[in-house]
């Protein structure tokens, strides 16, 4: 039996909802389940704010969350309400029996179930106070709960506990017998019969590992296994936790981390340090990028690798931090001064998290530009399972070496060779000596402002990009869902692309011919690819997190057909039935057609 | 003055010659005007260099923006000319990558002071072991004379035609507070000074901060001139004692009257030595310094 829950969980901030989301998911990886989970949080600590862990467990793979959740559980009545008609008929409802005298604020959830869902009313408070002495531990008392409702073997929550609370004695105790008592209660209550979990289905290869993590966490598994040697950053919501997790990665590896005193600081120090030789990275989010803009620009024309990984937030300015959107894709591509190419790669999930995080050093040593890797809060924070290969898929050493350099011969750092990318010499060189400047400058690194040779120094760093397109072992773009002639392609990026495939299939399902490409290298630009897809498809769909239609405006200055952009800017992910109805229109399956079929 | 013995050019370029340090100095010529103090610094660097005995290829300097920080273009060392105030973090970089390089972040008044005055608390710090070597003519050049920083109230400038109206900051002090362990000032006007304080400040381990006073010889013709500095320099008290940081501070303080030589210096741990740490507290292995060849390892 396959199978796809969504659960979803629901507090205010200081409740412990993420932390009951971070044991849930990893229970349920632990019993081999594939899990994709996304919470959404306020941006302050404490407060009121509303938080929700949000996740969906399946035996298939799954691109997106599901509109509709198999079980509500709500930790906040206030913040909860919004979210009951979000359960499926015949799904749960988890909440505080509470008291009938002390209504909380806004009124009690059960007032808002729906005919067809099942409330079970359970004294979280009280079994919380009962079994530990204190009701800080409502969120496992929850748990135990669920565990019993759905009868999940108690044994993989309690390791999932013991991950949690390793170094806390006291409060893995008191979350043991808070679960218990939880677990206690539903062996008292009738059984969920409608949300059934089928066997978990192993596809893992032999030698391959399997691991539920986030965005952020791949990304820096990926900067790890490609062998980063400094990094220097600034702490940024929604990217600090790929600086944490490094702090404490790297020096295990005997490599170096700063926190530098700005943004502006990091990028320079990670420069500085590509221009030694090193393989250097800082990571940040839109207001950190746009102060880094500048010495990016530096970074193109003295043709220096560094790495960026950058976690979109909502913008512009301060923006909504604690938001997802996909609004800086113009900044990443364009921003800056001048005509400075850069490699801008954006992964679709958590998987290409790993892969171009790794990737992103092999591109910076092997074409000498900035690389940009750009993430969003969505996927940042979004947890998949994702199989590691036994062996990391990246190569050590990219750099074009000069061969030996004869004494007293001017070693020219900037020569304009057949494919425009010069033999770089690294300080400690003998021989090797130069000067790199953000001046225009000559084959030497002397600075030249002579209209030939800006002409000349210009198509190099545009023109030497271009071999990226075919850089090895890596996925450029690439095309699901029908071969040949269809109705409506979608073409997306970055965390979207999960919601459009959804939406693909299941337009599909509905006997619509229908194809959705991803795009992950977004500079230089695979222009050949894109268009013959384009080509293939009657309308083309283009759907993302921003107003303008950042994504449709860059895939328009290369490809000519006209596409039908589909914008939003909720600070969420976009909604797969949005755009399923878009496919349907564009198809020429209007709402009626639909509702007859 | 009846006592100063006649040079003869002749001589005096086979002493340059013989001495080596030409090998320090690159085929370019600089850019910087007749008379101008920065001769001198670069002059005095290679000279460092020379005498320190440090190979061309395991030496750095990178600049920042301005007429002194097209210094990197005049030594026949390695380079990077970045971007105006943004030459220590850069410089930062560099010296965390390769512990083996001598790094020589150079710059003027206004990239350390004005556009870049937010990285030099961090780099002193932190202990990063690079030198810093300030060119102050109090004054910018490149874009010709306006106000910096450390102009005088009351310099007419074409940015400032009705006077100056800010007090000048006084790097020194600022350096001394921040936590820089090696702080010293020199005048471009007496090289050999120079030369000695500069050969001092790159054998220093860690942050070394050197101020140099250089008189803009094209745009300032009223405030920091050859003449007017000539009379205000003096020699640190010969009683000075570097290690006592409140007695630097209080020489510091006068600067309407320079004093020139070694105002603090102390041993601590740099940067390098601190992240070295890290490692060994992570249990990690700390890379072997024996080459300045960045060592590239598998780190998987």
């Amino acid at each position: 039996m396959a199978t796809d829950i969504q659960i979803s969980i629901v507090g205010s901030a200081g409740d412990g909802t993420i932390a009951a989301g971070e044991i849930l998911r990893s229970a349920l990886a632990g019993m081999g389940y594939k899990v994709i989970s996304f919470d959404v949080y306020p941006p302050e600590i404490r407060g009121f704010g509303k938080c929700i862990a949000r996740m969906r467990i399946t035996t298939e793979q799954a691109y997106s969350l599901k509109n509709k959740s198999d079980v509500l559980i709500s930790l906040d009545d206030s913040h909860a309400i919004p979210h009951a008609g979000e359960v499926r008929e015949c799904g749960a409802v988890i909440y505080e029996r509470g008291s009938i005298v002390q209504l909380p604020e806004g009124g009690h959830i059960s007032a808002h179930i729906g005919p067809g869902q099942l409330p079970y009313p359970v004294p979280i408070r009280e079994l919380s106070e009962k079994s530990t002495g204190a009701n800080r531990s409502r969120n496992i008392v929850v748990l135990g709960f669920l565990a019993g409702l759905l009868s999940l073997p108690a044994e993989a929550f309690r390791k999932a506990i013991g991950r949690k609370f390793k170094s806390k004695a006291a409060a893995a105790e008191a979350s043991e017998a808070a679960f218990k008592a939880g677990l206690d209660l539903a062996a008292q209550t009738f059984k969920l019969d409608d949300v059934m979990f089928g066997p978990p289905v192993s596809t893992v290869v032999a030698g391959a590992t399997v691991e539920m993590i986030n965005g952020n966490a791949a990304v820096v598994r990926g900067a790890l296994d490609a062998g980063i040697d400094t990094f220097f950053g600034y702490p940024i919501t929604p990217a600090t936790s790929i600086m944490e997790r490094l702090a404490s990665e790297m020096p295990k590896r005997g490599a170096r981390l700063l926190q530098t005193e700005d943004e502006i600081s990091a990028i320079s120090a990670t420069i500085g340090a590509g221009f030694a030789g090193a393989r250097a990275a800082t990571s940040t989010s839109g207001p950190g990028l746009a102060l880094m803009a500048e010495m990016l620009g530096l970074g193109v024309i003295a043709e220096v690798p560094s790495v960026v990984f950058v976690s979109q937030r909502g913008g512009p300015s301060t923006g909504m931090p604690t938001k997802t959107e996909q609004s800086d894709l113009h900044m990443a591509v364009y921003g800056g001064h001048g005509d400075a190419p850069r490699i801008v790669i954006a992964p679709t999930n958590v998987d290409g998290c790993y892969r171009c995080g790794g990737k992103a050093f092999e591109m910076a040593e092997a074409y000498q530009t900035p690389v940009i890797v750009l993430l969003d809060l969505y996927l940042s924070n979004r947890y998949e399972t994702v199989v590691f290969p036994s062996r990391p898929p990246f190569e050590a050493d990219c750099n074009r070496k000069p061969g030996k350099l004869q004494a007293g011969e001017q070693y020219k750092r900037f020569a304009l060779t057949g494919d425009l990318i010069s033999p770089r010499a690294i300080p400690g060189e003998k021989g090797g000596m130069h000067v790199i400047t953000g001046l225009e400058h000559n084959e030497l690194g002397r600075p030249n402002d002579q209209a030939q040779m800006h002409e000349a120094m210009s198509r190099k760093r545009h023109e030497k990009l271009k071999a990226a397109l075919r850089h090895p072992d890596f996925t450029h773009y690439k095309r699901f869902g029908d071969e040949g002639q269809v109705d409506v392609g979608l073409i997306s990026w970055g965390s979207t692309f999960g919601e459009c495939l959804e939406a693909m299939y299941k337009a599909r399902g509905e006997g619509i011919r229908c194809a959705a490409m991803k795009v992950v290298m977004l500079s230089p630009f695979p222009t050949h690819g894109v268009a013959a897809f384009m080509n293939d498809c009657k309308q083309v769909l283009v759907p993302e997190l921003n107003y303008q239609g950042q994504f449709a405006n860059l895939l328009q200055a290369h490809v000519a057909k006209p596409v039908t952009r589909l914008n939003r800017v909720p600070g969420e992910p976009m909604k797969v039935e949005d755009i399923l109805e878009e496919i349907r229109r564009l198809a020429g399956r209007g709402k009626t057609a639909q509702k007859a079929a | 003055m009846g006592d100063i013995k006649p040079v003869y050019l002749e001589e005096k370029l086979r002493e340059v010659e013989e001495s080596g340090r030409l090998d320090y100095r690159s085929k370019t010529l600089p850019t910087w005007c007749p008379g101008c103090g920065y001769f001198s610094i670069v002059e005095a660097v290679a000279a460092s260099l020379c005498e320190l005995n440090i190979p061309n290829e395991n030496a750095v300097m990178v600049s920042g923006i301005g007429c002194s920080s097209r210094f990197p273009f005049f030594v026949n060392t390695y380079g990077f000319h970045t971007l105006h105030g943004r030459a220590l973090p850069v410089a930062t970089g560099v010296k965390t990558a390769n512990d083996a390089l001598t790094v020589v972040a150079v710059g003027g008044d206004g990239d350390g002071f004005a556009i870049g005055g937010g990285h030099v608390p961090h780099a002193a710090r932190r202990n990063v072991d690079i030198t810093y070597l300030l060119f102050d003519n109090g004054i910018y050049g490149l874009t010709k004379g306006q106000t910096s920083p450390t102009s005088a109230i009351g310099f007419r400038t074409p940015t400032s035609p009705y006077d100056n109206p800010d007090r000048p900051l006084n790097p020194l002090m600022m350096l001394l507070s921040y936590g820089a362990s090696w702080v010293g000032q020199a005048y471009a006007g007496r090289p050999d000074h120079l030369h000695k304080m500069i050969t001092q400040a790159m054998s220093h381990r860690g942050f070394s901060y050197l101020h140099i006073l250089s008189p803009c010889v094209t745009f300032d013709k009223t405030h920091r001139t050859y003449s007017n500095l000539g009379v205000q320099v003096r020699d640190l008290p010969a009683d000075h004692d570097p290690s006592d940081r409140l007695a630097a501070l209080r020489e510091a303080m006068h600067d309407e009257t320079p004093a020139l030589g070694l105002y603090f210096r102390e041993e601590r741990p740099t940067l390098g030595d601190a992240l070295d740490g890290l490692v060994e507290k992570a249990g990690g292995e700390v890379a072997a310094k024996a080459t300045a060849k960045p060592a590239r390892k598998a780190r998987r």
